[in-house]
């Protein structure tokens, strides 16, 4: 008897020990068992899964209703044939060349009023940030009617009085992208602007006297010092805006739906159009991949062009 | 920089009318009796008579208190749930020590440089799969938790020195007592931060509800709008309709603001 109690008694005490070692462990890493690993699993089902996924269904021919039939390379051999999804590219280049410039200028000359530091600017800093936050579903019913192509249309008299023709604005295949590109800069400048704004915060004090003694003026210390030294705020901007104008679609579902002729057919609404109306799901996926490839060669380009890591300090 | 005289009013005063007349022609139209308003937008609430009978339309003649209700619903959970993922992962990746820690956390950053667009057809194809199409499920579960809220939390809680949590083990805390009584109170700016850009990103959300619902019924405030934009109604129903789904934007965006544009500064400032 006393034999076998001290052998349980030998036992036990690592046994013990395991559990408080468990226990233990369990104290470290409680948070990660409870949150991270659930939404480790999260992650792979919405997100990892999805990716591999949608690699695999470029190959298939995937109809809404009816089964799935493997057809290799067609998908990616009908996107080198298809003049649409050309003209779509094309477009959003397009698009981006005339949304791009406009919002970052526009962006830093906001951020540069709102630098000045006057009784109010805070009010205006507040105003010009407004149409970020509101829905391009909303800022569209407004443009449709400010851009009417009659002659009541907003613009069309505003133009008048300065003897200008009305034109036709949506209607016109030419025109409708530029007042596409109108509605995305007048919504999204005011996120620039917040960026250059905090730019202009960080640039030290010193560099501007050091100018002043040097006898600068205002136009020569914004070219000499300001502008330059807002580099590395310049290539930011550049990046998020032209991923941004590449991924451009609310504006052109809502008021031209990709008309007139194709003119506003962007690249996301093209892959909307083919997987959703055309149901194409095997085709839309190559289009969200070639909308992937140029995005992921911008931001190389970018990177290495203009991506040089400036300190001031 | 600052600037002698008062110069700089001239060119505010003209940019802020022109950033603010959108919103004040839809105020205007919303509530004149006109179908088709022509002319000065801003004579219109002088010269017209003046009617509430735009807001009674779209609130009786359409699913639009519905069309809110799903709204609210479908950014509402994804605001709440995710602040506190944000909270905690973000005290996970930034205190914690565990195996993969950066790895883990530099593929989730990873994975959210690709276009979002690239995962709309697989998650069609899952969701119809699984009897999610015209539900709240794939306007739900995908949203309740965001990397880009998480990596505020991190950067903001990698700033906080370490003794605060030494300070609070050596009374005795543990890991549940340290998130929530002494980080999750420091952190509430960064997290406040977080809610916002999720309600604006949900609340605002166009293409996803487009693809996944498809009655009336199940539409959030945008794509019932959008319905309503694409049939070529009528003008005052439309801003009328415009107005009310913009009033929660204009509260959160009031009392928010500060958070806003510091989150807006936070993933320039990388």
């Amino acid at each position: 008897m006393e034999a076998r109690s001290i052998q349980s008694g030998k036992q036990a005490i690592p046994e013990i020990s395991r559990k408080d070692r468990l226990k233990r462990h369990w104290q470290k890493y409680a948070l990660i068992y409870i949150f991270l690993v659930p939404i480790l699993i999260h992650f792979a089902i919405f997100q990892l899964f999805p990716i591999a996924f949608s690699l695999y269904i470029t190959f298939m021919k995937w109809p809404v209703i009816g089964t799935p039939e493997f057809i290799a390379l067609d998908n990616w051999k009908a996107f080198f044939s298809d003049e649409l999804a050309w003209k779509a590219v094309w477009n959003t280049v397009l698009f981006s060349l005339y949304y791009i410039v406009p919002t970052m200028a526009l962006g830093l000359i906001l951020a540069l009023l709102i630098n000045t530091e006057k009784k109010g600017t805070g009010f205006f800093k507040a105003v010009f940030f407004l149409p970020v936050v509101t829905s391009f579903v909303i800022i569209s019913g407004i443009w449709a009617w400010l851009f009417r192509g009659t002659e009541e249309g907003m613009i069309n008299r505003v133009l008048s009085v300065f003897g200008a023709e009305p034109q036709l604005f949506l209607s016109n295949s030419s025109q409708a992208l530029i007042v596409l590109a109108g509605l995305s800069i007048f919504k999204v400048c005011g996120s620039t602007m917040i960026y250059y704004y905090a730019g202009l915060k960080s640039i030290p004090h010193e560099f501007y006297e050091a100018a002043k003694i040097d006898g600068a003026n205002g136009w020569h210390m914004f070219w000499r010092v300001t502008f330059p030294l807002l580099l590395p705020i310049h290539f930011y901007v550049a990046v998020i805006t032209t991923i941004g104008s590449f991924q451009i679609f609310d504006s052109a579902y809502l008021l031209t739906q990709g008309g007139p002729n194709h003119s506003t057919t962007t690249l996301v609404y093209y892959l909307y159009r083919e997987g959703f109306t055309n149901l194409r799901l095997g085709y839309a996926s190559v289009l969200a991949y070639i909308l992937f490839f140029i995005i992921f060669a911008i931001s190389i380009i970018q990177r290495k062009y203009f991506g040089k890591e400036v300190s001031y300090k | 920089m600052h600037v002698k005289g008062n110069v700089v009013y001239i060119p505010l005063l003209i940019l802020g009318f022109l950033f603010l007349s959108p919103f004040l022609i839809m105020i205007s139209g919303s509530i004149v009796s006109m179908i088709m308003p022509v002319g000065n937008p801003f004579g219109w609430v002088l010269n017209e008579s003046l009617t509430l009978s735009n807001f009674t339309y779209i609130l009786t003649n359409s699913e639009f208190l519905r069309w809110i209700f799903n709204s609210v619903v479908i950014t509402f959970i994804p605001v709440f749930s995710q602040m506190f993922f944000a909270a905690v992962l973000g005290y996970i990746f930034a205190k914690k020590q565990f195996p993969f820690r950066e790895g883990i956390f530099w593929l989730m950053m990873a994975v959210i440089m690709l276009p979002s667009q690239l995962l709309i057809i697989p998650r069609y194809i899952m969701f119809s799969e699984l009897g999610w199409i015209n539900t709240y499920y794939p306007l739900i579960v995908p949203e309740i938790w965001g990397i880009l809220g998480v990596f505020f939390v991190r950067q903001y809680m990698m700033t906080l020195p370490a003794d605060l949590e030494e300070a609070a083990r050596m009374d005795g805390a543990g890991d549940f007592t340290i998130f929530f009584k002494v980080m999750l109170p420091l952190a509430k700016p960064v997290i406040a931060t977080v809610g916002t850009f999720a309600f604006i990103a949900n609340w605002n959300d166009l293409l996803t509800p487009l693809i996944f619902t498809t009655s009336q019924e199940m539409y959030p405030v945008t794509v019932g709008l959008a319905s309503l934009l694409t049939k070529e109604g009528n003008f005052g129903v439309e801003m009328a309709g415009s107005v009310i789904s913009f009033i929660p934007t204009f509260l959160i965006f009031l009392f928010f603001q500060r958070y806003f544009v510091k989150g807006i500064a936070l993933t320039g400032m990388k």
